[in-house]
């Protein structure tokens, strides 16, 4: 394998950064991002991301390469969430068992974003339709871990209606952030994004490295959670992302997606939410424990990623279309 | 001034709206929220996220009757049992104005 795709992105500045969150934690700092700032950071990286993605849609329109990634990418939002369950249910409690797998078959913005970033470091173009990919892909397995857990334990606690729990999955902040941040990029085109630019591109990399300098933070915090678990769930957080990863990449192939495209179709399917799963999952399924689908997300899945598997997907990419 | 319980409440951050509805439909008509309340309980420490409410508890206070109390211990009370929390019934005098 080609360790310079590795090496860049791990010397790349928003990765740095993440590590010296991860440092501080271990060395015991009291460095801190103050709670509404972490806040603020994620919005501004979802109305970038989703602006940029409504620009680029307007410039390519919705082509039949478009409507194929969203197939694939809501084929898998649904797939990944029932086979995780599966594999799950024998092993945890069935609260836990749907709760991780809604985590798993839902998507992490963040992760997708530092995706975009390094794509755009080493020029690899990519389409805008992919962010609406992102958002297609973060709701539908929240609604199907809360039905699987109903069918397989109709006493189990489910809290509310399928009303509230499709409400929460498909209005929840993020996915109308992302979407409503796309229409508006798609909307307003070339004249938007010129006044845009300044705010949603040229200060992206700064704001991205200060958001994942907490996130490392974050993510070393709740790795101490999960040492108390066993290996199991570790070692779930670390495998499923790269099956996760090899059904994504058999689907980009056969729909022959380009090289950026493929990428980011990858790094949806392996990431796993930390954000909108969780805030769902804890009023439909008070009874799972967060300690378990937080940490792996956060602590395990999310670094992983970031650091290694972003870079290798995009290697085996590269060597499987040649 | 008059004599009332001053009722306190923190919750898990997602439970709050179920609090709050909770207190509404007992018609307390007045109440003060604190989001993003960090602490050690029972469940460990609650440091929040910054993103997520998973880990954040909110604070509530409310002050009301004598005879309102036992209503409002009873509503809040299973949700503490299943998310964690304290609720905490003190006297106090609240000044007209």
């Amino acid at each position: 394998m080609d360790l310079s795709l590795v090496v860049d992105n791990v010397l790349s500045p928003p990765i740095l950064f993440f590590a010296l969150g991860a440092f501080a934690v271990a060395v015991g700092s009291d460095l801190e991002i103050p709670q509404p700032i972490a806040k603020f950071l994620s919005i501004y990286l979802l109305v970038a991301i989703g602006l940029h993605g409504g620009h680029a849609l307007s410039e390519s329109g919705v082509t039949l390469p478009v409507v194929a990634s969203l197939g694939a990418a809501a084929l898998l939002a649904v797939v990944v969430p029932v086979y995780c369950f599966v594999l799950l249910r024998r092993r945890l409690p069935l609260p836990d068992a749907a709760a991780i797998a809604a985590a798993y078959g839902s998507v992490s913005a963040v992760t997708f974003v530092a995706a975009t970033a390094f794509l755009q470091s080493s020029g690899i173009p990519f389409g805008g339709h992919m962010v609406a990919a992102l958002a297609l892909m973060e709701s539908p397995a929240i609604v199907i871990g809360v039905l699987l857990l109903r069918r397989s334990a109709p006493a189990a606690s489910v809290r509310g209606g399928l009303g509230a729990i499709l409400r929460d999955a498909c209005f929840n902040g993020s996915v109308v952030l992302v979407v409503g941040s796309l229409v508006i990029g798609f909307i307003t085109g070339d004249r938007g994004w010129a006044e845009m630019d300044p705010f949603a591109h040229d200060i992206f990399k700064g704001m991205l490295a200060l958001f994942l300098l907490d996130m490392g933070l974050v993510a070393a915090r709740r790795f101490r959670d999960l040492r108390a678990v066993g290996a199991f769930l570790p070692a779930f957080a670390l495998g499923v992302p790269l099956v996760n990863a090899a059904l994504a990449l058999v689907l980009a192939r056969l729909l022959g997606l380009g090289e950026g495209d493929a990428l980011l179709l990858t790094v949806l399917a392996a990431s796993a939410s930390y954000i909108a799963v969780p805030a769902a999952m804890r009023l439909a399924v008070p009874d799972a424990n967060p300690s378990y689908y937080v940490s792996m997300a956060l602590a395990v899945t999310f670094p992983f990623n970031l650091v290694v598997g972003i870079p290798t997907y995009l290697f085996v990419i590269r060597w499987w279309w040649g | 001034m008059e004599a009332v319980k001053k009722i306190e409440i923190v919750t898990d951050s997602a439970e709050l709206p179920n609090v709050i509805r909770a207190l509404e439909d007992l018609g307390v008509s007045g109440y003060t929220v604190i989001r993003d309340v960090e602490g050690r309980g029972g469940r460990g420490i609650r440091s929040g996220d910054g993103f997520t409410d998973v880990f954040k508890n909110s604070y509530v206070m409310t002050a009301c009757p004598a005879d309102q109390v036992a209503a409002i211990v009873a509503a809040v009370r299973p949700m503490l049992t299943r998310f964690g929390g304290v609720a905490l019934v003190s006297d106090c005098a609240w000044v007209k104005h």
